[in-house]
């Protein structure tokens, strides 16, 4: 496929594949590469069909349409999966989730993490996985440069600044995450049943984890609501639904505070149109949260 | 990731899949609902669903024999580690062997054919579980199951009368388990599925679908064998293509009814979610079909009901954790990133104790590697289930982890 075309192709991606492209590819591989057979294509729910267990993170985040193409040069096989997904901030949010603690590849230009077996790549709405299913050293440079091919015909997107919402005094780089529904938020706490955080697959909650003075660590969840009402409706369903594994021990004019499993401490707070949950503490806190953190009441995207 | 679809029969989530599919396509369309449908929403009660009512009962109500679970070996876990188990990111068959030896000998005390002999007879026909998800890559090693073949053999037991089995038969060919590789030994799977249908590269369904409309492998399944949940299935081709039958009856391989007189069951150490993909999702998943509605109603206790029965319970003799290669994030499908050489196996006759260790290393390993952990205890109820159900043993103070 020439450039123009991938571009295109690309294109239809961000646009939310309106467009008929069904080729992932340029059709200049890296010497002695051949395509293998046309690339298989799923839109919305038919993921399922292909990562049946591990559609549903996708999907939460927003999902749009995946292209699979396979490579092959001898008995070396790439497989290459370009998810297309609703915008940057879905792309990123499956990002941070599947990149594990990051080991960007030198010479792919986009935000990535990888070795000689996987590539994980974001850049714009576009979702990279770039696998080289028989793990040889070998085929290493033949990864980067399709991934290089690929990434030239992808727009960089409007820029996520979502985590620049997260306070930085404390925080662990790499440890950031965006939250967009259950599957996500499980991945870190069990507040609830369901979508505790009334998320409902629009608004982007914001987590990381920190480190106080003490050098102990905790984690905090930070969701700005459209309003007021809005968020004082979550915050009275997320204390009535609250996780029978979770002990409410004080009840404070903005919040309250809970104990979990472990006997670890939470709070969650409610400030306007801001949610605040702060999770694995050590101690109780002396009083409810002075600084909240810096999420102004409707930044969570829609 | 495998080669193909990524298709597996144990698959974890919390949403029904179309209920899913319904939300997904709420997303999907990126657009604010407005208020008034916020607040419709937010006046929902966040309280858990109640549990669907399932046939655990009818499982109970069976006599155990001296072979139920937990075997002989209540709450027991052998661990055998061996740096030199692979090279060149290949396991070595003969450190492998070596390890099999000193896994079975840790757990029973006996060695070569008396501890084979410990559990089977020469009339039995042994069915070996393997897990051949991530075909080449985080499935099961074929000379884990080599070793524990010829382990059988040594203690008089028929290569004929061995069976290499899964749910899913092509999987088991991408896996490697092929007659070719295991020459004598039986290979099968309880039942097909057209992989080019499932993955929409074909309408024409007349290589799953018989003219009645029914699966053509809805003979291997036993029809007075089934685990009951009060769950419908979707309807829908596809469905029925991945899961032979629809409605809300779950049922038993004939393999495991009819034929198999015992079952060694050789997971992968990897996990799902929060939670582990290991020795009791492997049959609990893996015995039975039309699993898909189960996943968000009754989750990892399907394990545990699936496995009281006694298609399973009376069978499974002993389990054999395949850690030579791990995977502590993205599974239970293969995800390159987070899989690592463990260089480990694990014995045991009780898996729920045999999960509860493996699932204790897992969360230790995320934890290492800075991965998002959640330990909340439902994540390992399940466990505890099977214990008051007296098919385990995994309370801390009788667990019995033995290295070796």
């Amino acid at each position: 496929m020439k450039r123009a075309a991938l571009f295109s192709f690309i294109a239809g991606l961000v646009c939310c594949f309106s467009a008929a492209q069904t080729t992932v590819l340029p059709a200049q591989l890296p010497s002695g590469w051949v395509k293998d057979g046309p690339p298989s294509e799923f839109r919305g729910g038919s993921l399922f069909n292909y990562i049946d267990g591990g559609a549903e993170i996708f999907l939460e985040f927003g999902f749009d349409r995946l292209l699979v193409q396979s490579c092959k040069k001898g008995n070396a096989e790439i497989v290459v999966e370009l998810f297309g997904m609703e915008s940057p901030a879905s792309a990123l949010g499956i990002y941070l989730m599947k990149c594990g603690t990051e080991t960007p590849l030198e010479g792919v230009p986009a935000r990535n993490s990888g070795d000689k077996t996987q590539l994980t790549i974001v850049k714009g709405a576009a979702f990279i996985h770039v696998n080289n299913l028989e793990g040889s050293s070998s085929v290493l440079p033949a990864m980067a440069e399709i991934a290089r091919r690929l990434l030239e015909g992808i727009p960089e997107g409007k820029p996520v600044t979502l985590l620049e919402g997260l306070p930085s005094e404390g925080r662990i780089q790499g440890s950031e995450r965006l939250i967009r529904g259950p599957y996500a938020l499980q991945s870190i706490v069990t507040l609830g049943e369901g979508d505790v955080l009334g998320l409902e697959g629009k608004i982007f909650a914001l987590a990381a984890d920190y480190r106080d003075q003490a050098g102990e660590p905790s984690s905090r969840i930070l969701v700005g609501y459209p309003d007021d009402v809005r968020a004082a409706e979550v915050f009275r369903n997320l204390v009535a639904g609250l996780d029978p594994y979770l002990k409410i021990v004080e009840k404070r004019e903005r919040g309250l505070v809970f104990t979990d499993y472990r006997g670890k401490v939470g709070t969650i707070e409610r400030t306007g149109a801001r949610l605040e949950i702060r999770l694995n503490l050590a101690a109780r806190p002396s009083q409810a949260l002075r600084n909240p953190a810096a999420v102004s009441g409707g930044t969570g995207l829609m | 990731m495998g080669k193909g679809s990524r298709l597996s029969p144990g698959l974890p989530g919390c949403l029904d899949r179309r209920g899913f599919l319904k939300m997904g396509g709420v997303t999907g369309l990126g657009l604010w609902l407005g208020n008034r449908s916020l607040k419709a929403l937010a006046q929902e009660p966040a309280a858990p669903p109640p549990r669907p009512k399932t046939n655990i009962e009818d499982a109970l109500r069976v006599p155990k024999t001296k072979f139920s679970l937990p075997g002989f070996f209540p709450g027991k876990v052998v661990e055998v580690q061996d740096a030199a188990a692979v090279k060149d990111d290949k396991p070595v068959s003969r450190a492998v062997y070596r390890m099999v030896e000193k896994g079975l000998e840790g757990l029973t005390r006996k060695s070569g054919k008396d501890s084979c002999r410990l559990f089977f007879g020469r009339d039995d026909v042994v069915g070996i579980k393997v897990n051949p998800v991530g075909p080449g890559t985080i499935s099961t090693h074929l000379e884990v199951v080599d070793a524990l073949v010829d382990w059988l053999v040594s203690g008089g037991v028929d290569r004929k009368n061995i069976i290499i089995w899964d749910r899913f038969d092509y999987m088991l060919k991408d896996a490697g388990f092929t007659p070719e590789r295991f020459p004598g030994v039986g290979i099968e799977g309880l039942q097909t599925m057209d992989e080019a249908a499932a993955m929409g590269k074909t309408q024409d369904n007349s290589r799953w679908l018989k003219p009645d409309g029914t699966h053509v492998s809805t003979g291997n399944f036993d029809l007075e064998a089934y685990y009951w949940a009060d769950v419908e299935a979707p309807r829908d081709s596809a469905y029925l293509n991945q899961h032979v039958f629809n409605g809300k009856y779950s049922y038993f391989g004939r393999l495991l009814t009819k034929r198999l007189t015992k079952i060694i069951n050789v997971p992968v150490f990897k996990n799902t979610g929060n939670s582990i993909s290991m020795a009791t999702k492997n049959l609990g998943y893996g015995a039975v079909c039309n699993t898909n509605r189960l996943h968000a109603p009754l989750f990892f206790d399907v394990n545990t009901e699936v496995m009281a029965f006694p298609a399973v319970r009376d069978k499974l003799v002993l389990n054999v954790t395949d850690g030579l290669r791990g995977q502590y994030d993205g599974g239970p499908e293969y995800e390159a990133k987070f899989a690592y050489w463990l260089n480990t196996l694990y014995f045991a006759t009780d898996p729920f104790a045999l999960d509860m260790v493996c699932h204790q290393q897992i969360v230790a390993k995320r934890k290492a590697m800075s991965v998002k952990v959640n330990e909340h205890p439902k994540f390992t109820e399940y466990l505890r289930y099977a214990e008051r159900l007296g098919l385990g043993v995994v309370s801390a103070d009788k667990l019995q982890h033995v290295r070796v």
